[in-house]
């Protein structure tokens, strides 16, 4: 990443995977610790503020390599991104909810269907979820959180199953992430409507996902 | 340039005469209320003072002899010519002249008059001889701080870092940098606020862990949460109100005043007795930080005085509703750094305001634990911007490095006015996104891209930051150009967009330089507004989409159907019009779920006929190459 005689940044490989960018497996066993303390010692190395009187082609790598390096902590930090991530290095690609600008429109990504059983859990979750709020009732929002918080760990402990069988059984995977992707917006919500209705601040504690 | 440079500059408040000496690099606060200047010399930051005091009043008088006057002396100026003399510039900065500051009653300031369309709103100042801009008044500002940092350090400045709320717009963040070049300043860097007042805790006190950054200055309220640990400051989230301060304060006892003296609250129009109204205001609510109880006089500008009495009690009750602004942001700022109130090792005091007894019981109420006011809460941002500056300018320290965030998320106009967010609010700089568009009508041969700021789901809502177009593109049905955006945020905040077309290989780009005072919306209440519609916002965003692409596809559909008539096979025809009719009803309803579904079933009937066709135009437009080469193509990218 830096050059050894110039200690100057070289540019980036475009095609170099996450992964690589922290020069770490290619799994989804991450230690998180270690993740995070590489982050920021390749941040220390990295950032532009460290070229801000280098010369421009300095600039522009440091900044490059900035770019990727954020992007990629982005998604590794994050087990269900780096779930989707990896899916998409074996070329499965679970989808985002985003609906606009869809790239997907002459059919290069298949987008997974959604179980009927799902939709009817989420549904139903969503009900319990305006019920409390209407009546704001923050021990019953409070409960269906924890509710949805545990079955999503045990979706993700799924994924995770997944990922160490061998051959990794990926499209049970991708299946689960889309049950996960359903929960994580409820979670959204749910928290967004429960911070509402509470009056002093209270932050969100750790995800499950 | 070498290191040792600036460690070799001399004795803490003794003049350096040496010209060559490298590393004159200064941090500048331009407060609302007081502007401050520091510098790091042997390793330690520390404010240049003039005369004994750091502070300089962010003050300007304007002299119908030309004069300018800046300082304390412009302060007491401000009694008998409350017109000529700007205060508070820092709130009209990046403003126009229908922003909601250039036109709120209790005013003591006259605006030139404005052509329409004009972005800037201008003073008329010198008995309205002269008008100046925001920035032109900050940057008078900036000269005197220039001129001091320069007799103290013997020699022109290398560079600034000057210190700007986080939770500045665009807009405002290009008026000050606008402000630095006017006062022949290098801006190597704008740093928020609460991020340099981290800065200088993390160094000098060691603090390792998150804390929250609380503040709140004459004129604006920031809220950051950073992480601190191993010389790394890492932001994890922000937030604030850019119209909410002392000044806000000042106001709120001002009406109170004017109330026990029978005048009305905008002081009958008179700008002599506004002025003197909120001085008085202003000294009594400073008086209350020690005092329970004060005494106020009013010195009007006819020479006769009025005096009054206010109690702590009284104040509390008058600035309560305004500090309560303070609550939902910081809520927010928690939430998005993924932490309780509870994770946080403490809270520390940044701005004059939090001086104040209750501002400090209120933020002991709301983080449940008593703030952190260590540094002397005026001058924290300025020494931070120092330590900034100097690891700019000499890259001498290694061990430290800042890593701050967008405070407000980027996105580009979709069809049906519809704001797709690319960068999100709070994301680390520099950063960068990809997002891959595609045509919307047959036949389309050039993209007309909107980059807007904020938060809600409507472009209407959010500021427009640029346009810009991609022309070129040749023709072809709907949905075959393949369109590649890409947003790069660097670690200055500023975006730059590019776009390329994936066929035809046609580039644009911009660095984006918004035009300031563009909307007068404030972003805080853009922010604001998304959260308490996100339930409407979010299915009326939905249904527009769908119908958007209801209406694209139909389009698209019937066209086809006219124009390749013989590519249909048998039987196929009928399907298509059979799923036309079945969307068209679905569009027509509000169900944005059955609008989904119906394209599904006029796309899954219409493929074949699709494919067919694509590869037809192909042939035309991409000589002979097939559909199957061009879409590795498009993959491999």
């Amino acid at each position: 990443m830096l050059c050894v005689h110039c200690k100057a940044v070289q540019p980036s490989d475009p095609r170099a995977d996450y992964f690589r960018v922290f020069g770490i497996p290619t799994a989804f066993a991450v230690d998180a610790t270690e993740l995070e303390q590489r982050y920021k010692e390749l941040t220390k190395v990295l950032h532009p503020d460290r070229f801000a009187r280098a010369d421009p082609l300095a600039r522009r790598a440091s900044l490059e390599r900035s770019v990727q390096l954020n992007e990629a902590w982005q998604v590794l930090k994050d087990p269900v991104r780096r779930a989707e991530y990896l899916l998409s290095l074996s070329g499965i690609d679970v989808g985002e909810m985003s609906g606009v600008g869809r790239p997907g429109q002459s059919g290069e990504h298949a987008t997974l269907p959604v179980p009927q059983v799902l939709l009817m859990e989420v549904l139903e979750l969503r009900e319990a979820l305006a019920e409390a709020h209407a009546s704001k009732d923050l021990t019953e929002a409070e409960a269906l959180i924890a509710k949805v918080r545990d079955r999503l760990g045990i979706v993700m402990a799924d994924v995770a199953k997944g990922f160490l069988a061998s051959p990794p059984e990926l499209s049970t995977i991708a299946a689960r992430l889309v049950t996960v992707r359903y929960y994580r917006r409820f979670l959204d919500e749910a928290r967004t409507l429960w911070e509402e209705d509470t009056p002093v601040p209270k932050g969100r504690g750790g995800d499950a996902g | 340039m070498p290191v040792e440079a600036l460690f070799s500059i001399s004795e803490p408040g003794q003049s350096q005469v040496k010209q060559d000496c490298k590393g004159r690099a200064v941090g500048i606060d331009l407060g609302t209320t007081n502007s401050l200047v520091a510098v790091v010399q042997a390793g330690q930051p520390l404010c240049l003072r003039d005369g004994g005091s750091a502070l300089l009043p962010s003050v300007v008088h304007y002299a119908s002899d030309g004069s300018v006057v800046v300082g304390q002396r412009a302060r007491e100026l401000a009694l008998a010519a409350p017109q000529d003399t700007i205060a508070s510039v820092k709130r009209f900065m990046g403003r126009g002249p229908g922003d909601a500051e250039a036109t709120r009653e209790l005013t003591s300031y006259r605006f030139a008059p404005s052509d329409p369309g004009d972005p800037i709103v201008r003073f008329a100042v010198a008995g309205g001889a002269r008008a100046v801009t925001p920035m032109e008044v900050s940057a008078d500002i900036l000269r005197v701080l220039k001129a001091r940092a320069e007799a103290e350090l013997g020699g022109e400045l290398d560079g600034v870092v000057i210190t700007v709320p986080a939770y500045f717009d665009d807009g405002q963040r290009q008026a000050t940098r606008d402000a630095g070049r006017l006062a022949g300043l290098e801006v190597m860097r704008l740093l928020n606020e609460p991020t340099a007042a981290a800065l200088a805790y993390g160094l000098d006190k060691q603090a390792e862990g998150t804390f929250a950054v609380f503040d709140l200055g004459g004129g604006t309220f920031d809220i950051s949460i950073l992480k601190l640990e191993g010389g790394v400051f890492e932001v994890k989230s922000t937030g604030g109100d850019s119209a909410l301060g002392g000044d806000d304060f000042d106001r709120a006892v001002a009406g109170h005043i004017l109330r026990a003296m029978g005048l009305p609250s905008d002081a009958g129009g008179d700008a002599g007795v506004a002025r003197a109204v909120l001085d008085a205001a202003r000294v009594a609510k400073e008086a209350l930080t020690t005092e329970t109880t004060t005494a106020f006089s009013v010195g009007l500008p006819n020479g006769k005085s009025r005096t009054g009495q206010l109690s702590r009690a009284e104040l509390d009750a008058l600035v309560r509703p305004v500090l309560d602004r303070c609550g939902p942001p910081v809520r927010r700022a928690i939430r998005d750094a993924g932490l309780a109130a509870d994770q946080l090792s403490g809270v520390i005091l940044v701005g004059g305001a939090t001086r104040m007894p209750i501002v400090r019981s209120f933020v002991a109420e709301l983080f449940g634990k008593q703030p952190l006011a260590d540094i002397d809460p005026d001058e924290v941002v300025a020494l931070g911007a120092a330590v900034q500056a100097d690891l700019l300018a000499s890259g001498g320290r290694s061990d430290v490095v800042l890593m701050d965030v967008v405070p407000l998320s980027l996105g580009l106009e979709m069809m049906g006015g519809v704001a797709e967010k690319l960068i999100h609010r709070n994301t680390t700089v520099p950063c960068g996104a990809v997002q891959t568009f595609t045509t919307y009508a047959d036949n389309q041969t050039g993209f007309d891209l909107h980059v807007v700021q904020g938060e809600r789901e409507l472009v209407a809502d959010c500021r427009s930051l640029a346009r810009f177009k991609l022309g070129g593109i040749p023709p072809a049905p709907a949905g075959m150009a393949r369109l590649k955006v890409t947003f790069t945020v660097d670690a200055d905040g500023i975006l730059s967009v590019s776009a390329r077309e994936e066929y035809t290989g046609k580039e644009a780009s911009i660095r984006v330089k918004p035009s300031y005072g563009l909307t007068d919306d404030e972003v805080e209440r853009m922010i604001r507004d998304s959260f308490d519609h996100a339930d409407d916002d979010m299915g009326a965003r939905l249904l527009t989409v769908e119908r958007v692409e209801a209406e694209r596809i139909l389009g698209a559909t019937r066209v086809a159907l006219l124009a390749s008539a013989d590519l249909l096979v048998e039987g196929e025809r009928e399907a298509i019009e059979a799923g036309i009719v079945g969307l068209e009803s679905a569009k027509a309803g509000t169900n944005h779920l059955a609008i989904r579904g119906a394209i599904q079933s006029l796309d899954e009937v219409s493929k074949e006929f699709a494919r067919r066709r694509m590869n037809a135009a192909l042939e035309q437009n991409v000589r002979g190459q097939s559909l199957d080469t061009v879409e590795k193509k498009v993959t491999s990218q």
